[in-house]
């Protein structure tokens, strides 16, 4: 049976629209006439662009247009188009430029496809990700508000503390009862306890804030008697726990002192909270094989395997034990401090010891080898 | 066409890779050709060969249209058309261009009267083709729009965001009807970040530039299409009474680009003038 162009040009499952070379409709199919509500000689003689609202003409005279002059052809374009009686219907449409013998435009082609179930399901997710967006900007906000909130309050807990600081030294040369002087090396030992608490909750902060973790490195003095500064303030707080501290830092260590001294400080401090009272709490630094090692070991109840893995995340408390947990980012803080140097921070735990190490390659010039030292 | 090899301070030089200029042509003075909004530098691709055997032709991209250096685009420079503006006076410096000639299509028309404003010893003739200082009706002015219009075409091109991109995304193909267009034209032709272009309509559209027109130093073309949804006879006309000593042309083509759909009555009517 021979092939009824006519008819399949006329009730084609979709729209045929031809036009002139600037957009003139010069024949439209009965299926694109009865979607849009012309009788198909009504729709002779206007612009294809007539046919669209306002806004979708600006679109199709600086895009679609240029398109199809330039690339002779444009494909899956989604538009509105008018239906006679104003409504919208939501359609794509493909297009292809008819050539003359001397490559000139001389006639366009559209073929029209009705896209209304395609666009409610556009605009369903179109919606869907604006809302996502909106919510994680709005979480985004609020997080960084409470950031800064920590960071403002961390910042001015710092001035009381030092009046506190202050007042003790200064009672210090005053003649007190052994009481006195007791409780005057608690209130010490708090203040150290406090400062640290202060440094890690800014450090929190600013690393959430975008700051991160800065370093002013160090390669021209010894480490050492930062790290002893920090075991002394920690036994002066811990009197009846026993640091064993052995020091082998053959080399100038290229880190930043106080950082170094904040992270032993936090690794000391989770040692003395929650290793066992009756052994001792071993620290071992030392330079080896071109890296520089921290390790502070405790005795006591190993950390379940479940709860190693999470050790380092911010606001991670054990959970076993309730009053002495702090906030939870002493760990957090150190593995940063040992991220910021290029280095990491790992831990071992078994019922013999509970051992944090952090180890970072050496990038320092060696030193005068001095001997090994023990102390206490 | 060839990458301008100008040896100019690293600035100048910054402008002509940022906006991916393309210099051709043999003479003294220069012309530069600019697009409008949508579209690229290769709205001009049948216009300006024909005027490389008199004139250094320049061709160029907006920042977020094209080839141009996408990471150049500042928000709150681009705001507004000064910013555009600001890149034609350095690139046309950068090119050492002195009493050259500019021919802007669409908005582009009013980036180049506020550019020629800036630096008036860049350009002593302007070509404004299809232009209009204001596309929404204002008291007695006919722009062609009111304002819900303009708003609805925002929203359009954001509530099209998705079909939009994938309408963009044949283009990346190579284009079988026209073999010549190459693969660079193919990938990048009206090809535009849709976050970029809705803020370029943005611009365009609510952009009022009535201010800019008057009387200016430059010689000023105007060439008006018949039948242009965009830019209508009347703007074109308020134009021509608001640039003292303008001429008017009103082509015989009709539409928004006649660079495109009639680019030998274009050639003849820039020729005629320049």
């Amino acid at each position: 049976m021979p092939l009824d162009y006519a008819d399949l040009f006329e009730t084609a499952p979709c729209g045929y629209v031809l036009t002139d070379k600037e957009g003139r409709i010069t024949r439209a199919n009965a299926t694109f006439a009865k979607w849009v509500g012309w009788a198909p000689h009504e729709l002779q003689g206007r612009r294809f662009a007539d046919l669209l609202p306002i806004a979708v003409r600006i679109f199709y005279e600086s895009h679609v247009a240029p398109m199809l002059h330039v690339q002779g052809s444009v494909s899956e374009i989604a538009l509105d188009v008018l239906h006679a009686e104003g409504h919208k219907l939501p359609m794509l449409i493909n297009g292809a430029a008819v050539r003359d013998d001397h490559g000139q435009v001389a006639s366009l082609r559209f073929a029209v496809f009705t896209a209304t179930q395609r666009r409610n399901y556009e605009q369903t997710l179109l919606h869907s990700r604006n809302e996502a967006q909106a919510s994680v900007l709005s979480e985004r906000a609020e997080s960084e508000l409470r950031e800064q909130f920590i960071a403002v309050l961390g910042h001015d807990l710092r001035n009381p503390l030092a009046a506190i600081a202050g007042g003790a030294r200064m009672l210090l040369k005053e003649q007190l009862s052994e009481r006195g002087s007791m409780i005057l090396r608690l209130i010490d030992g708090s203040v150290v306890r406090a400062g640290g608490l202060i440094d890690n909750v800014l450090d929190f902060a600013r690393g959430r804030l975008g700051g991160g973790i800065t370093l002013t490195r160090n390669d021209q003095e010894p480490l050492e008697p930062v790290l002893r500064q920090v075991i002394g303030e920690l036994r002066a707080i811990s009197p009846d726990h026993w640091i064993d501290a052995k020091f082998a830092i053959d080399a100038l260590v290229d880190c930043d002192h106080v950082r170094m001294g904040q992270l032993l400080s936090n690794l000391l401090g989770n040692a003395l909270t929650h290793g066992a009272k009756d052994q001792s709490v071993r620290v071992r630094a030392e330079t080896t094989d071109g890296s520089f090692i921290i390790a502070v070991a405790n005795g006591g109840e190993p950390i379940p395997s479940a709860a190693l893995e999470r050790l380092f995340q911010p606001f991670f408390r054990g959970g076993s034990h309730d009053r002495q947990e702090g906030l939870g980012l002493g760990l957090h803080i150190a593995s940063e401090i040992a991220r910021a140097h290029g280095g990491k921070l790992t831990v071992s735990s078994d019922p013999v010891e509970t051992c944090f190490t952090f180890t970072m390659p050496m990038g320092g010039l060696p030193r005068n080898s001095r001997g090994r030292q023990h102390s206490r | 066409m060839m990458l301008s090899g100008q040896t100019g301070k690293s600035e100048g030089t910054g402008a002509i890779l940022r906006l991916n200029a393309r210099t051709a042509g043999s003479g003294e003075q220069a012309i530069m050709f600019a697009h409008g909004f949508g579209c690229d530098q290769n709205m001009w691709r049948y216009v300006s060969p024909a005027f490389e055997d008199r004139f250094r032709t320049v061709l160029f991209d907006y920042v977020g249209s094209g080839g141009a250096d996408i990471d150049a685009y500042v928000i709150e420079k681009y705001a507004t058309l000064d910013g555009y503006a600001q890149d034609v006076v350095d690139l046309a410096r950068a090119l050492e261009i002195k009493d050259g000639i500019f021919v802007g299509h669409s908005v582009s028309a009013m980036i180049g009267l506020i550019a020629a404003r800036q630096a008036p010893e860049l350009f002593s003739k302007l070509v404004l083709v299809a232009p209009s200082p204001c596309y929404i009706d204002e008291a007695d002015y006919v722009g062609g729009f009111n304002r819900a219009q303009i708003l609805e075409l925002l929203d359009f091109l954001d509530s099209n965001h998705m079909g939009w991109s994938q309408a963009m995304a044949p283009m990346i193909m190579a284009n079988p009807d026209r073999p010549e267009l190459g693969e660079e034209l193919a990938g990048s032709f009206c090809r535009s970040d849709p976050e970029i272009a809705k803020r370029f309509a943005r611009t365009t559209f609510l952009s009022d530039n009535r201010g800019d027109l008057g009387a200016i130093e430059a010689q000023v073309l105007i060439l008006q299409c018949r039948e242009d949804l965009i830019a209508p006879l009347a703007v074109g006309d308020y134009v021509h009474a608001a640039i003292p000593g303008s001429e008017l042309v009103v082509m015989k083509a009709t539409g928004h680009c006649p660079n495109l759909s009639a680019p030998e009555e274009t050639i003849a009517a820039i020729t005629a003038f320049v």
